[in-house]
């Protein structure tokens, strides 16, 4: 299972399916919450996680497994709901702190 | 493991990843290309002779395109996929002997023929670059692409492209059956729950939409388009969530209300539904409601509405067609709509849910994943 301290997280790729849907928004949003600790959020395609570069996956639960095979040296976070999910509210908590983030 | 996925599914995580990644590959070939799928599905909403403003030669763009362009550009992102710019240019090139093989759209064709060609010339690359002498890159480079590619493109036209016309003929011959037969909306108890599972872009793109532009060349439009894309039985489930799901998924569901219906993005719907997977009864009979509407009443679209917005929906509906296709989404939400509210008013546990239901999935952590 791979892990980060938030202090050393620099970039963020949330991924989807297509790469253009709904991983696009969630990644808008995240921006937004972490544009002040100088970290960047991009999207792609949950096939092509492997060519980005990354300190954390994001992705739905219906495509974990698949996030998993590709970047399986990563922390891979999970959520279930694309709006208003605690994991990710966690997530931008754990950067802000620098603490420990695992997909443990 | 997730138990919010559906029951029967649920301990198949290993062949539901193998799955969404054929279908996210079939995906990814068309996904990059729909702005040239708009360009032609606007030409031939405006153009041909039954569209708004009927005009011979600005139609005469509309073959071409659906028979060359589009295959073509299927093939090369399929190739790039494989093998990068060289791959796409192989994947390109042989194309072009499956287009030339048939008379029918040749989606299918390139979504086969680009990723191997591209696999070829990566195989053959991978002999060649090692033993290639300094300054004769290019030279070998550009003759291993042009010679393998013309072989791919031979193959293509004697071998894949009949074989793909073939199985066009029985996959066409088979969905028209179930038009014809009235059974189509039954279609929807495979397609509602596999959307559910992030399927939808496999089952739209990779399966539906190739048959949906063979009927549009056709007929000048197809109901193919409308059977995962319909924005109504989604819309009806997040509706009764606003309005009888618990506080906490009340106050994100009208936000997500706009994002699915008008943004497009279903993927916004699939978690309400897995949180109760039972909910998947009230998609199934949206879905089957809006099928049956559009068929009864003959509608169809002139090219695959992506993303599945309400607007998307009205610029890809021909003339003719608009009250037909507006009453099978306003029929499929209300339908959806009843079915998830008496769902969740029967099976109400209390504000807790979404709380305990994420509780859970912290406590499975990687849940799902292996």
């Amino acid at each position: 299972m791979a892990s980060i301290s938030g202090a050393e997280v620099k970039h963020v790729v949330v991924a989807c399916e297509a790469g253009m849907g709904s991983s696009v928004m969630v990644a808008k949003m995240l921006a937004k919450q972490l544009k002040d600790n100088g970290v960047t959020v991009s999207h792609s395609p949950v096939n092509q996680l492997a060519e980005t570069q990354h300190d954390v996956v994001l992705c739905h639960r219906g495509l974990s497994a698949r996030a998993k095979q590709a970047v399986p040296n990563s922390p891979v976070i999970v959520f279930d709901m694309f709006l208003g999910d605690l994991r990710i509210a966690q997530l931008v908590d754990e950067i802000k702190r620098g603490a420990l983030i695992s997909d443990e | 493991m997730a138990n919010f996925i559906p029951a029967g599914t649920g301990g198949h995580t290993g062949w539901r990843a193998a799955v969404q990644k054929l279908g996210g590959n079939l995906a990814g070939m068309v996904i990059p290309n729909i702005g040239a799928f708009i360009a032609w599905g606007l030409l031939t909403a405006l153009f041909i002779p039954t569209g708004w403003l009927p005009n011979e030669q600005l139609a005469a763009m509309v073959g071409p395109m659906i028979i060359n362009l589009l295959p073509i550009l299927i093939g090369y992102t399929g190739g790039r996929l494989v093998h990068g710019q060289r791959g796409a240019v192989i994947g390109a090139v042989a194309t072009v002997g499956v287009i030339v093989g048939t008379s029918i759209p040749m989606f299918l064709g390139a979504m086969i023929i680009g990723p191997l060609a591209a696999w070829v010339l990566k195989r053959i690359d991978a002999v060649l670059d090692p033993i290639t002498p300094p300054g004769f890159e290019m030279l070998i480079g550009n003759f291993s692409l042009g010679i393998a590619g013309l072989l791919m493109a031979i193959l293509g036209f004697l071998g894949i492209g009949p074989t793909v016309n073939a199985l066009s003929d029985v996959l066409g011959a088979g969905v028209q059956t179930l038009i014809d037969t009235g059974l189509l909306p039954l279609a929807s108890i495979l397609v509602e729950p596999a959307k559910i599972l992030f399927l939808n872009n496999a089952i739209n793109h990779g399966v539906l939409a190739p048959i949906g532009v063979v009927q549009a060349e056709e007929m000048g439009k197809s109901i193919m388009f409308m059977l995962e894309t319909n924005p109504g039985p989604g819309l009806g489930i997040l509706v009764a969530f606003w309005l009888a799901g618990n506080s906490v998924l009340r106050g994100s569901a009208p936000g997500a209300i706009v994002i699915h219906f008008l943004g497009g993005i279903h993927e916004i719907y699939f978690p309400y539904v897995l949180l109760r997977p039972v909910l998947v009864l009230a998609a199934i009979a949206g879905g089957a409601t809006g099928v049956a509407t559009f068929l009864v009443t003959g509608v169809g679209l002139v090219a695959t509405p992506s993303p599945g917005s309400i607007f998307a929906y009205l610029a890809v509906t021909p003339p003719g067609n608009h009250f037909g296709v507006l009453l099978g989404i306003l029929l499929s939400a209300t339908v959806s709509f009843l079915v998830a509210w008496v769902i969740l008013k029967a099976t109400k546990s209390g504000d807790d849910d979404l709380a305990a239901a994420q509780a859970k999935s912290q406590a499975m952590k990687t849940g799902g994943a292996e």
